[in-house]
C-alpha cells in the first residue's frame, strides 16, 4: 500500500509527513514525526494517555486516522510549554509532585489545557470531569486537581499582568 | 490494525459512488469511535476506509422549523449547542454522556447510530424527537423514520451503498409561539461510572403538556432489546392524562414491559428491568419539570 | 517540618521535595520502552489461544511465513529450550501441545510492521481440540474437575518469597487433590468449644473477583543481541535482576550474558515482576538477529496478563453478649489461575492475626483454573483477607450494638502478641492508626451527618482497617564523591513511585549534604549493585538501609581523608556547609570539592571516596492504614456517591511527605475500584468478557472527592530514620470500608465485591420484597 503525505501543522510547524494509510494519528505523530510525548495505554479512548489537540481541541489520537488529520492542527505535549519555560499546568504537575509513574501525565495535561482554555476558573467538578477521560493508576487524581485549580489562577493572574 | 486504502471523498455523490464500487468491503469512518476500535480487535477488517471528514454537507446542525443535525456532527457538538441544549434538551443530555471529552469530540451523532449498539445514548434522544434519518443512495435521497432505522443488533436499514447525512426533527413546541403547549425532554442513563461509560439502560423521555395534559408522550430505551425500542404501552397510558405521580409510575411500569433485556456483564435483565422503572419515572418527571421551566 | 539532624541541618529527609524526573514527564520527554526505536526495528505479535482449554492438534504457519514483511513465525516446535522446563508462566512462552488459558499464546510473529505482524497471525491456521475447562474455583476443586495441571501439582512459592511478606504458616505439602496447589492451616486452641460457648455466631462468604493491576503502560520490551551472544533487553519492569533471572533461566542463558535496562515503567503495582512476553521477544530477536519490539495491546494486558486471584473467604465467628472474642473458623480459597503462585499464607495469617482470637481454625487452598495465571498485586490477597476480616468484626459491632472502632480497639493485636503462625508481632502501630481515624471529624460527626441526607438519598460512614507485614531483600547501593564536592548515588532500583528522591534525601541527610548536592541514579543490571525488587512496599525500608549505610561509609571515608589533612581526630570534625572543620575552629577545614578533586587527580595519593552497602535483612516493618469512606446512596439505582474519603497511615517516618502523600492517594483509589467497580468477568467457557477499560472500570476523576491524607509516624526500629514502607498498606482498607459504610446506610451487608449499584439495588429490592 503505497504511503501517502500528510499536510497538517503540528505545533505550530507545517509539516509533511509520508504516512500509510492504515496508521493512526497517534502512530504519526510518534513514528513519523518522533514525538513520543502522546502514550498509547488502550488504543481504544478509553485510556486518555494519546490526547492532543486537533483544530484546539482534545481528541483520543488512537482514534484518528492519520489521513483525517490533512489539512488540520495538532498540538501535543511537546507543544504546551516552550523549549525554555514550562506551561503553567506542566509547572503546577511539578510542584505538586502529580508525577509518579507518568505515563498518563501528557494526556491528563492536554486535557486539562483543553479545560482551561474553555473554562478560565473551573469548578472542581468541571476540572473532575475535564480529566474525567484521563484514567491514572497512581496519583489517586487529588493532586491533579490541586495543580490544575492552582495552574488556572496562575494563568488569570499572568492575563491580568 | 491490517492494512488498508483509504478514500477521501468530498461530496456525497463521490462517497456513494466509492461505496457502490467497493460493496462491504469498505467501511465509512467519521469520528472514528466505533469503528476503529473494532478494526483493531479485528472484528472488522475493511480493505477501503471511506472517511467521510471532508464532505461538508455532512457537518453542521442547523435550526430553522426544527432541527436538522448534520450525519458528522460530534456529540460535544451536540451538547454545547445553545440551541439544542434549550430545545432538545434529551438530545443533549445524551450527547453529553457519550464516552469522555476525547471521545465526544471526535464521535458524530451519524457514527452513533450506524454502529447500530443497542446501548447508543443519542438513539433514545432523537427517538424522543421523532427524528428522521436523512439517508443517500445511487437513487437519490430517501427518509426513514428513526423508529424504523434499526433493525437488529448492529444492523440498520442502509444499504453498503447507502450514507446516512442528516437527521432530521420538528421542533418541540415552546412557549411563547406555542400557545398553550410546552413541552420537555430528559435522557438518563445508568453505568457504574460516571463518565467513559456504556449504558446498563437509557431512557429518553419527551412530553408535551396542554392544559395540565399530556398530548404527546415519547419514550425511547436503550440497552434493554437488540435495538433502541420505544415504549409504546406507556407513551399511549399518558397521553391524554394529567401526568400526576401516579399515571408517570404506571407508565414507568409499563416501559418495563418494552424492555426484553438480556444478562451480560454489564448487567442482569433483573436490573435492566428494575432500572427501566426507575429511569422512566426520573426522565418523565424531569421532561414535565423542564416543560414547566 | 522537622528535619534530622546531622552535623547541621541539611535539607534532606523530612522535606516535601518534587521528584527532580517531574520536568521530563510533564513535558512528554521521558522514554518508555515503546518509545524506543532503534534501526531495523521488527515488530512482535502474538497468536493466543481463543480457547481456555485445548489440544493444540496441528498448526500450520506456512501462509503466515510467505507474506513479504514477515521476518519469522515460531511456534513451541521451533523452540527446542520450552521442552522439559517445569510447567510455570514464564517458561509457557508458547503453547506445547496444550492450552491451559484463553490468552495462552501458540505461535509468534516478528514483521516489518504491527499492520504485517497482524495479517501474519490470521493466516497462521491452528487446529483445536477444545476441551472442558475448570472455570470456577470452588468447582475446580471437586473430583472430575477438568485437570489444569498434567501431572498433579506443585506449588511455586516465589511469588511468596519475593514479597517475603510472612514467614510461612505451617504449609502441608500439596496435595494430589485436583487442582488444589497448595494448601495452609493455621490453628489454636478449641474452635468448637469457643462457638459453643459465644453468644452470637456470624457466617459470612465474602469474594473478590480476580482485578488487574491496571498500570497504563501496557507490557512492554525491546530486544536486541549483539554477534557474541550477548543479550540486551530494554524492559518495563519492577525488578531488572530478576527480570535477567528469569530470561536467563527459560533461554538457558548465563546471566552475564544478559544486560536488562530498566526503562521508565510507566505503573506496575506487582504486574511487572515477573517475566512475561521478555523470553519470546528476546527468542524473536536472536532469530532475525535484528532488534525486536514487542508492546502488549490493553485487550492483551486484560485477557492475558497477570492479575490477581480471585479470593473466595468463609468466615464463622463467634462472640459475647459483651464483645469478648469467642471463636473464627475460615476458609480461604484462592484461584491462581493456570498455574500455582499466590501468596496463600499471607492471607491465612492475616485472617487469624489482626484480632485476638482465643480460637482459630483457618484453612486455605490455592486452586489452579483454565485462566490467566496471577501475580502479585499491591499488598497481594491483603485487601481480598482485610475485606472478609474487617466487614466481619463491624458486622459484629453492630450485632452487637458496639461503637465500631471501640470494638476493633479492644481486640486489635499490639506488639508482640503473637500472630497466627506464633511468631509475636513486630513494632507496629495499628493501634495509634485506629485511634486517629476513630477521632477523625468524618467518623465523629458521623450521625449528625447521617441525619442531613436529602430525601430519596440514604448516607452512611464507614471504617476500615488493614496493613501489611512489609518485605525484605538483600539489595545494594553506592556513593560517591564527584570531584566538586557533589555525590553521586547508584542503585539498580526501578523508581516508579518516587522512591529515588527519598532515597537521595536519605543520602544528603546521612552524608550531611543538601538535597541539591545529591544525584540519584538507577543502573542497568551490568553496572548496578544489586538491588531487591520495587515491591512489597520495601524499597525506602531496604534500599533506603543500603543507601543510609553507604552514605555513612562515604561520611566516614571523607572524614578521615580531612582528618589525615587537617591533622586532627575525626571526632572533633563536623561537616558545615560543604566544608569540614575542625570544631570550635572555624577557620580550619578542607572543603569537599578539595577531597573530591584529589581523589580523582594525576598521581594523587588521596583516595577516591567511593562507599558502598549491601545488607540482607531479617525484621520486617508492619505498617497500617485505616480508611474512612463517607457515602451517599441512591436506593433506587444502587449508585453511591463518595462524598468524603480519609486515609490515615502509619508510614514510620515520612522521608518525603509529598511522595507519600501520592502513595497513600494511588493506592486508595486502586483500593475503591476494587471495592466498587472493578473485576475480570468470565464466561462459562472461561473467556473474558470485559477486556477493555470501558467495561474494566477503574475508577475516574468524576467520580471521586479529594481524599484527605493523615500521616501518623511510630518509628520502625530498623528502617532508615524509623521509615516504614508506604506502597501497600493503602490498598488494603477500602472495601471493607465501603461496605462497612452501605451497611450503615442500608443495614444490608454486602459480601461480594465489587460492591456494584446492581448488586446494591437488587440487594434492596430483595429486602422490600422480603
Amino acid at each position: 500500500m503505497p504511503k501517502q503525505i500528510l499536510s497538517f501543522t503540528v505545533n505550530g510547524d507545517k509539516v509533511d509527513l509520508l504516512v500509510p494509510p492504515y496508521v493512526t494519528l497517534l502512530d504519526a505523530l510518534r513514528d513519523e514525526a518522533g514525538l513520543t510525548g502522546p502514550k498509547e495505554g488502550c488504543g481504544t479512548g478509553d485510556c486518555g494517555a494519546c490526547t492532543v489537540h486537533l483544530d484546539g481541541k482534545p481528541v483520543a489520537s488512537c482514534l484518528v486516522l492519520a489521513l483525517q488529520a490533512r489539512g488540520r492542527s495538532v498540538r501535543t505535549i511537546e507543544g504546551l510549554g516552550t523549549a525554555t519555560a514550562l506551561h503553567p499546568l506542566q509547572d503546577a504537575f511539578v510542584r505538586h509532585g502529580v508525577p509518579q509513574c507518568g505515563f498518563c501525565i501528557p494526556g491528563v495535561l492536554m486535557a486539562a489545557a483543553a479545560l482551561l482554555e474553555e473554562h478560565a476558573a473551573p469548578t472542581e467538578e468541571q476540572i473532575r470531569y475535564g480529566i474525567a477521560g484521563n484514567l491514572c493508576r497512581c496519583t489517586g487524581y487529588t493532586k491533579m486537581v490541586a495543580a490544575i485549580t492552582e495552574a488556572a489562577g496562575m494563568i488569570k493572574k499572568g492575563a491580568a499582568r | 490494525m491490517r492494512r488498508f486504502e483509504m478514500i477521501l471523498p468530498s461530496s456525497v455523490d463521490e462517497c456513494v459512488k466509492a461505496l457502490a464500487t467497493h460493496g462491504a468491503g469498505a467501511k465509512t469512518v467519521a469520528g472514528g469511535t466505533d469503528l476503529l476500535p473494532q478494526m483493531k480487535n479485528g472484528l472488522v477488517k475493511p480493505a477501503v476506509v471511506v472517511d467521510l471528514g471532508g464532505i461538508a454537507a455532512l457537518k453542521g446542525v442547523t435550526n430553522g422549523a426544527g432541527l436538522r443535525v448534520g450525519a458528522c456532527a460530534t456529540a460535544r457538538e451536540l451538547e454545547l449547542h445553545p440551541e439544542v441544549r434549550k430545545r432538545y434538551t434529551a438530545l443533549a443530555d445524551g450527547a453529553a454522556l457519550v464516552g469522555s471529552v476525547q471521545v465526544r469530540n471526535l464521535a458524530t451523532v451519524g457514527g452513533n447510530l450506524c454502529n447500530a449498539a443497542p446501548s447508543a445514548d443519542m438513539a433514545p434522544p432523537l427517538m424522543a424527537l421523532e427524528a428522521e434519518a436523512v439517508i443517500a443512495g445511487p437513487k437519490g435521497e430517501r427518509r426513514v423514520p428513526l423508529s424504523a432505522f434499526f433493525t437488529g443488533v448492529r444492523q440498520t436499514v442502509l444499504g453498503a451503498d447507502e450514507l446516512l447525512v442528516a437527521l432530521v426533527m420538528p421542533a418541540p413546541p415552546v412557549p411563547p409561539e406555542a400557545g398553550l403547549y410546552v413541552s420537555g425532554g430528559s435522557y438518563i442513563r445508568h453505568t457504574p461510572r460516571r463518565e467513559l461509560d456504556i449504558a446498563v439502560v437509557g431512557v429518553a423521555s419527551q412530553v408535551t403538556v396542554q392544559n395540565g395534559r399530556c398530548v404527546k408522550a415519547r419514550i425511547a430505551l436503550a440497552s434493554v432489546a437488540p435495538t433502541p425500542v420505544h415504549a409504546t404501552a406507556a407513551e399511549r397510558a399518558l397521553e391524554g392524562q394529567p401526568l400526576t405521580p401516579e399515571r408517570i409510575e404506571q407508565a414507568a411500569g409499563l416501559a418495563v414491559e418494552a424492555a426484553k433485556p438480556i444478562s451480560d456483564q454489564r448487567g442482569s435483565a433483573d436490573f435492566r428491568r428494575h432500572l427501566v422503572r426507575v429511569l422512566t419515572r426520573r426522565t418523565l418527571t424531569a421532561a414535565l419539570a423542564r416543560a414547566r421551566a | 517540618m522537622s528535619v534530622m539532624k546531622t552535623t547541621r541541618d541539611v535539607k534532606g529527609v523530612g522535606l516535601s521535595i518534587p521528584r527532580p524526573d517531574g520536568p521530563d514527564k510533564v513535558t512528554g520527554k521521558v522514554q518508555y520502552v515503546a518509545d524506543i526505536t532503534p534501526r531495523g526495528l521488527l515488530h512482535a505479535k502474538l497468536l493466543r489461544s481463543p480457547h481456555a482449554h485445548a489440544k493444540i492438534v496441528r498448526i500450520d504457519v506456512s501462509k503466515a511465513r510467505a507474506l513479504p514483511g514477515v521476518r519469522a513465525v515460531l511456534t513451541a516446535a521451533d523452540i527446542p529450550e520450552l521442552k522439559g522446563k517445569p510447567a510455570s508462566r514464564a517458561h509457557a512462552v508458547l503453547a506445547i501441545d496444550r492450552v491451559v488459558f484463553a490468552g495462552q499464546p501458540v505461535a509468534a510473529v516478528a514483521a516489518d510492521e504491527v499492520a504485517i505482524a497482524e495479517e501474519a497471525l490470521d493466516l497462521i491456521d491452528v487446529q483445536y481440540e477444545v476441551l472442558p475447562a475448570s472455570v470456577d474455583p470452588l468447582q475446580a476443586m471437586k473430583p472430575g474437575a477438568p485437570p489444569v495441571a498434567e501431572l498433579g501439582t506443585e506449588a511455586d512459592l516465589s511469588e511468596a518469597m519475593a514479597h517475603s511478606a510472612v514467614a510461612m504458616a505451617k504449609g502441608e505439602t500439596p496435595t494430589k487433590a485436583v487442582n488444589v496447589s497448595q494448601t495452609a492451616h493455621v490453628k489454636r486452641g478449641d474452635v468448637a468449644k469457643g462457638f459453643a460457648e459465644s453468644d452470637v455466631v456470624l457466617e459470612h462468604t465474602y469474594r473478590v473477583p480476580m482485578v488487574h493491576q491496571g498500570y497504563i503502560e501496557p507490557h512492554a520490551v525491546l530486544a536486541e543481541w549483539d554477534r557474541s551472544g550477548n543479550l540486551t533487553l530494554w524492559a518495563s519492569t519492577q525488578g531488572s535482576f530478576n527480570t535477567r533471572s528469569e530470561v536467563a533461566d527459560v533461554l538457558g542463558l548465563e546471566e552475564n550474558r544478559i544486560k536488562v535496562i530498566p526503562v521508565e515503567c510507566g505503573g506496575g503495582f506487582g504486574g511487572k515482576i515477573r517475566a512475561l512476553c521478555e523470553p519470546i521477544t528476546a527468542i524473536l530477536a536472536r532469530v532475525t538477529a535484528r532488534p525486536v519490539r514487542y508492546v502488549m495491546t490493553r485487550r492483551e494486558e486484560l485477557e492475558a496478563g497477570m492479575p490477581a486471584p480471585q479470593v473466595i473467604i468463609r468466615l464463622k465467628t463467634g462472640v459475647k453478649k459483651d464483645g469478648t472474642l469467642m471463636a473464627l473458623e475460615g476458609e480461604t480459597v484462592l484461584e491462581s489461575g493456570a498455574f500455582s503462585g499466590t501468596v496463600l499464607a499471607v492471607s491465612a495469617v492475616f485472617l487469624g492475626s489482626l484480632y485476638k482470637w482465643p480460637a482459630f481454625d483457618i484453612k486455605g487452598s490455592e486452586v489452579l483454573t483454565h485462566k490467566p495465571s496471577v501475580a502479585a498485586y499491591r499488598a497481594p490477597v491483603a485487601p481480598q483477607s482485610i475485606f472478609a476480616i474487617d466487614s466481619q468484626m463491624d458486622a459484629l459491632a453492630r450485632a452487637l450494638n458496639i461503637d465500631p472502632v471501640a470494638f476493633r480497639a479492644r481486640h486489635l493485636s499490639k506488639p508482640g502478641d503473637p500472630m497466627a503462625n506464633n511468631q509475636p508481632w513486630a513494632s507496629m502501630g495499628a493501634p495509634e492508626v485506629l485511634q486517629k481515624a476513630g477521632a477523625h471529624r468524618v467518623w465523629k460527626e458521623r450521625e449528625a451527618w447521617k441525619k442531613g441526607a436529602k430525601p430519596g438519598t440514604l448516607r452512611g460512614v464507614g471504617l476500615s482497617l488493614g496493613g501489611w507485614l512489609g518485605g525484605l531483600q538483600p539489595t545494594g547501593a553506592s556513593v560517591k564523591l564527584n570531584p566538586d564536592g557533589t555525590l553521586s548515588v547508584l542503585t539498580g532500583q526501578v523508581d516508579i513511585a518516587g522512591t529515588n528522591i527519598a532515597l537521595a534525601q536519605i543520602a544528603a541527610t546521612a552524608y550531611g549534604v543538601d538535597i541539591d548536592k545529591v544525584k540519584i541514579t538507577t543502573g542497568d543490571t551490568d553496572v548496578a549493585p544489586v538491588t531487591g525488587l520495587s515491591a512489597g512496599s520495601k524499597t525506602v525500608y531496604t534500599v533506603g538501609v543500603a543507601v543510609l549505610q553507604a552514605a555513612q561509609a562515604a561520611r566516614k571515608q571523607t572524614f578521615e581523608i580531612a582528618a589525615a589533612e587537617l591533622e586532627a581526630a575525626v571526632d572533633d570534625l563536623e561537616l558545615v556547609d560543604g566544608k569540614i572543620v575542625v570544631r570550635g575552629v572555624p577557620g580550619k577545614g578542607v572543603t569537599l570539592q578539595s577531597i573530591g578533586k584529589k581523589g580523582n587527580l594525576y598521581m594523587s595519593k588521596v583516595e577516591p571516596v567511593i562507599a558502598s552497602s549491601h545488607p540482607a535483612f531479617s525484621q520486617q516493618a508492619p505498617a497500617f492504614a485505616s480508611q474512612i469512606a463517607r457515602i451517599e446512596l441512591d436506593p433506587d439505582t444502587g449508585e453511591v456517591t463518595l462524598k468524603d474519603f480519609v486515609i490515615v497511615q502509619d508510614v514510620g517516618k515520612a522521608i518525603n511527605p509529598l511522595a507519600v502523600e501520592g502513595q497513600m492517594q494511588g493506592g486508595a483509589v486502586q483500593s475503591l475500584g476494587m471495592a466498587l467497580t472493578e473485576g475480570l468477568v468470565y464466561d462459562d467457557q472461561g473467556r473474558l468478557t470485559n477486556p477493555s477499560l470501558l467495561d474494566y472500570r477503574k475508577l475516574t476523576a468524576a467520580d471521586l472527592p479529594n481524599l484527605e491524607t493523615v500521616i501518623v509516624e511510630v518509628p520502625s526500629p530498623a528502617g532508615p530514620f524509623g521509615a516504614r514502607g508506604v506502597g501497600e498498606p493503602p490498598i488494603i482498607p477500602a472495601p471493607a470500608a465501603i461496605a462497612n459504610a452501605i451497611a450503615d446506610a442500608t443495614g444490608v451487608r454486602l459480601t461480594e465485591a465489587p460492591l456494584t449499584p446492581e448488586r446494591i439495588a437488587l440487594a434492596l429490592a430483595r429486602r422490600g420484597a422480603g
